[in-house]
């Protein structure tokens, strides 16, 4: 993971210990949109952090939520990332 | 033109609307005035919010026919945190409803807040920066409005006033202690039971009352009078909103929910039993549940 990652991670970790707790649990989704931020972020970098934003953004008043972990690769037309 | 200049025009719009209207009540430099036009920027944010909030509560009383469902769920994994979180989320997505408010309401906010924030902190300048509507003289008015005798644009670290100094610090614990009940009326009657994890969520709410103070406190002594004026109004705002919910259409099976259910069953008595009100209260559930229940298993059936 590039290193560049770390203060996103490490403020998600805030979040997650400091922030979060003192609201009440309202994510739509499971994991919450800062786990799954936080796994993006380690398996697809920099694309990870646009994947958290997507997510937040579709963590809205009017979706319905449900479980949506972080993608095991991805198809960006013909480009594939993170398949093994 | 710098890209938060919008918000800027809005944030100091209501300000100076709602000032030029209470102006003639209470004077155009009062501090009552410039603080009340701070308050009905919260006000006026809250009330477009209500919406939404009522969207939650409609999904949430759903809930009620979902709750042996929930009941199941909560029984069969026990043990295992996560996969009940999947489920009840999983259940939740089936039925098309979903009690939880997602983080809109408060990002919503947050750009609000800090637009207020740099307005007012503009003000706070010397000499006072204009910034959206305001006009030099409104924003020198404004430096100069006093909140209990406090500039609402100093803060607690910029200014050596110790009405300000006082007035703040009041203000920072009128904040954390609306926050912390807040959650604790939530935490304690608010929510369904779920044995073990809700412990676990009181315990976090321990840590976060003395934690809370804190952040508030480290925070707070940089933001003018003006923006502490806002959180505490939000706060307040939130708080009551939460009571009247808990109150009047609680979360089913929560201890408010258990709660209102014995209130109706007391106050409706079976017909048969006469007015007597023991007997009442020996069956609570019986008045409810039935009416909502079967047409929902019938879908779930299909």
């Amino acid at each position: 993971m590039n290193y560049l990652m770390w203060p996103f991670l490490v403020l998600i970790r805030g979040w997650q210990k400091f922030i979060a707790p003192g609201l009440a649990p309202r994510c739509k989704y499971y994991p919450s949109c800062s786990h799954y931020t936080f796994d993006a972020i380690k398996k697809y970098n920099i694309l990870g952090l646009l994947m958290g934003a997507w997510r937040v953004v579709r963590c809205n008043p009017f979706s319905h939520g449900g479980v949506d972990y972080v993608p095991e690769s991805l198809k960006l037309g013909p480009i594939k990332i993170g398949a093994r | 033109m710098g890209i938060l200049d919008p918000l800027y025009w809005v944030v100091s719009g209501v300000m100076v609307f709602i000032h030029r209207t209470l102006s003639p009540v209470f004077g155009e430099t009062s501090g009552v005035t410039w603080t009340l036009s701070i308050m009905g920027l919260v006000l006026l944010i809250r009330t477009l919010l209500i919406p939404l909030f009522v969207k939650q509560i409609k999904s949430q009383r759903a809930l009620t026919a979902l709750s042996p469902e929930m009941k199941k769920i909560q029984q069969k994994y026990k043990d295992d945190r996560q996969k009940q979180s999947e489920e009840l989320m999983k259940l939740y997505k089936t039925h098309k409803t979903n009690p939880l408010s997602s983080c809109f309401p408060i990002l919503a906010q947050a750009p609000i807040f800090f637009a207020l924030f740099t307005v007012l902190n503009g003000i706070g300048k010397n000499p006072p920066q204009a910034r959206g509507t305001f006009t030099p003289e409104l924003a020198q008015q404004a430096a100069e409005a006093k909140f209990l005798g406090a500039p609402i644009s100093e803060t607690f670290l910029g200014s050596g006033n110790l009405t300000t100094q006082i007035v703040t610090v009041f203000l920072i614990a009128l904040m954390s202690l609306t926050t912390f009940t807040t959650q604790r009326q939530l935490m304690v009657k608010g929510m369904p039971k779920m044995d073990t994890s809700n412990n676990m969520m009181l315990q976090q709410q321990k840590i976060l009352l003395y934690l809370f103070p804190i952040i508030f406190a480290v925070t707070g002594v940089n933001f003018p009078v003006g923006v502490l004026i806002y959180w505490s109004t939000t706060n307040l705002w939130t708080w009551g909103q939460q009571y009247y919910v808990i109150k009047r259409n609680p979360a089913p099976g929560s201890p408010a929910w258990e709660e209102l259910q014995k209130k109706k069953a007391a106050k409706n008595p079976p017909v048969d039993g006469g007015n007597n009100g023991s007997v009442a209260v020996e069956e609570p559930e019986k008045p409810k549940g039935q009416r909502i229940q079967p047409k929902k298993k019938k879908k779930r059936d299909k």
